[in-house]
């Protein structure tokens, strides 16, 4: 082989390298309350999977399993192939919580540091810093921050050893605009040097903007597994809205129509072919008024997912 | 496993973050390192005029055990339970860092407010001129600094099991309690039969009467008895310590 080759073989890590994280059969009850039945959920390097679903859905005793916070009741919990509750496995994990605190008498640049030297390979300070848009506040005490700026703490904190799996939960709520994007741009750079992404948002916009597959669930199980376009296109395309005396069953039987709902007199259409449902909708009721057209986002299209969560959808 | 092996000096540098992270809460370490000099230095030498050197040396056997159990019982007990509070305990639990090292880390910010606390009550002793061979000051400060151990895993226990507040008067009442019944103000020997039947329960009673033995006051019962339930207890509060890591998801 030419020695210029070496460049294209994969690293040593060899069996893991698709797979970083997996749960497989996975039950867990949480007291007497059961959130997990039978999950699966495999995350995989250089992608940024995001897993939503309605509160209580699961999402955060899926994500406490594999970062090793739960243990499973059944089934099994992998990171990296090895039991997610050990140390080791961890090496290779960066995690940025929703509810986690800060030490308040501790500077960004101590916290960074400390948490720095838990890997092995870590990033340099300045880096870090760089990467989470905190350089102004390495020495600022982290009693003293903002709510946004804690998070940004929060987020260096997961991305300072260069992990292989990065685990954001709800990482830009709190965040203005301009830092979420910003930090948007480090994770979709972090997936397209390798890494794996496991994202949950309640903010559909930047699931829809980050991930390359959106993992729903709901009720302690996955209802769709799928790219945000293909989730996007399952919804129809299309969302009508208008004020019309239709019911909702009688436009649900109308061509092209996935779902409708009604508020009042105001019906809510989700169709694959925009024009032809507004043909029909006219045909049927020509009085009809406050017509709109738009286009199905992926809060449409989960919303209708969920209306429907026994209809389990892969692509 | 070299791609899962962790880097070196996490253990050390943990504890230097600790250590200085304490430092800088002298709200809390000023209570913990005064309390034990204040309380010594008024009831055993100016309550009891001129002292004797060696009811001096005595008293203070006691008084190190209670300067050890204060930032043990408030730092691991109080500071875990409102750290567990604020979520600082779960960031910790999904990086890499071993649990050994958090516990060890606590354990170094203990020791440190202990000697500094010893240091004082120390000097006090002096001054009312106890007079000790270096050995025995050498000795009897490394058993006072390992009186932390057992106090630092039940405080650990219960910082894990229980609110911020709860702990806080957890701690209190330990803290209170044990030192009276562990006959480390008032010697167990002069204490009502049943407080001494209570005191064989608690761990400063043990310790404390090792640290008598080690000046050469009068205790009560065996040296190698008082060490075993020393290290019975220790077992039995590293266990409470550990299920109450392994029991707690946050």
């Amino acid at each position: 082989m030419h020695p210029g080759d070496q460049r294209f073989e994969a690293p040593e890590r060899g069996y893991d390298r698709e797979i970083a994280a997996r749960l497989t059969g996975v039950a867990k009850s949480l007291g007497s309350t059961p959130v997990l039945g039978g999950f699966d959920l495999d995350v995989r390097a250089g992608e940024v999977t995001a897993l939503l679903g309605p509160n209580g859905a699961g999402k955060t005793t899926a994500v406490s399993l594999l970062t090793g916070r739960l243990a499973p009741d059944a089934g099994t919990a992998t990171l990296f192939g090895l039991d997610p509750r050990g140390a080791a496995a961890r090496t290779r994990l960066g995690v940025m919580l929703q509810a986690a605190g800060l030490p308040d008498v501790l500077t960004v640049a101590e916290m960074v540091t400390l948490q720095s030297g838990y890997y092995r390979h870590p990033r340099p300070l300045a880096q870090t810093l760089a990467l989470a848009g905190l350089a102004d506040l390495a020495e600022r005490r982290c009693g003293a921050l903002s709510g946004g700026e804690a998070r940004r703490v929060h987020y260096a904190l997961a991305i300072c050893g260069r992990p292989d799996l990065l685990v954001l939960d709800e990482p830009t709520a709190a965040m203005d605009r301009v830092s979420a994007r910003a930090l948007w741009a480090t994770v979709r750079e972090a997936a397209d040097t390798g890494a794996a992404v496991l994202l949950t948002s309640h903010d559909l916009m930047e699931a829809d903007a980050l991930a390359d597959r959106v993992v729903v669930m709901d009720a302690g199980v996955v209802v769709a597994d799928a790219t945000p376009a293909a989730l996007r296109a399952r919804a129809g395309g299309s969302v009508i809205r208008c004020r019309t005396h239709t019911a909702p069953g009688a436009a649900r039987a109308m061509p092209s129509v996935h779902n409708a709902s009604a508020e009042g007199a105001e019906l809510s259409v989700v169709a694959s072919d925009g024009a032809a449902t507004v043909r029909a909708l006219l045909l049927a009721d020509p009085d009809l008024s406050a017509l709109r057209v738009a286009d199905a986002t992926l809060e449409d299209a989960i919303a209708l997912l969920l209306d429907r969560a026994d209809r389990r959808i892969t692509a | 496993m070299t791609a899962h092996a962790l880097p070196n000096g996490i253990w050390r540098r943990e504890a230097v973050a600790e250590v200085r992270r304490s430092l800088r809460l002298p709200q809390f370490l000023a209570p913990t390192v005064l309390t034990p000099a204040a309380f010594y230095g008024l009831f055993t030498l100016a309550v009891a005029k001129s002292p004797s050197p060696a009811f001096a040396a005595a008293t203070l056997a006691g008084y190190g055990v209670f300067a050890a159990a204060g930032p043990a019982l408030f730092g691991f007990g109080a500071g875990v339970a409102m750290e567990r509070e604020q979520g600082l305990i779960e960031l910790k639990r999904v990086s890499p860092m071993p649990a050994g090292a958090y516990l060890a880390a606590k354990l170094a910010a203990s020791l440190v407010a202990t000697g500094l606390a010893l240091v004082l009550i120390y000097a006090l002793a002096v001054v009312a001129g106890v007079r000790l061979p270096a050995a025995t000051w050498l000795a009897l400060a490394a058993w006072h600094l390992a009186s932390c151990v057992p106090f630092a895993l039940i405080g650990f226990g219960f910082g894990m099991r229980m609110s911020g507040k709860g702990a806080v008067a957890v701690a209190n009442a330990l803290f209170l309690g044990c030192s009276v019944l562990g006959g480390l103000w008032i010697p167990s020997a002069v204490l009502p039969g049943w407080m001494q039947a209570l005191g064989e329960v608690v761990p400063s009673y043990h310790l404390g009467q090792i640290a008598r033995a080690l000046v050469g006051a009068d205790t009560i019962g065996s040296r190698a008895g008082h060490v075993l339930a020393v290290l019975a207890m220790t077992v039995m509060a590293g266990w409470w310590a550990r299920s109450g890591w392994q029991r707690s998801p946050a």
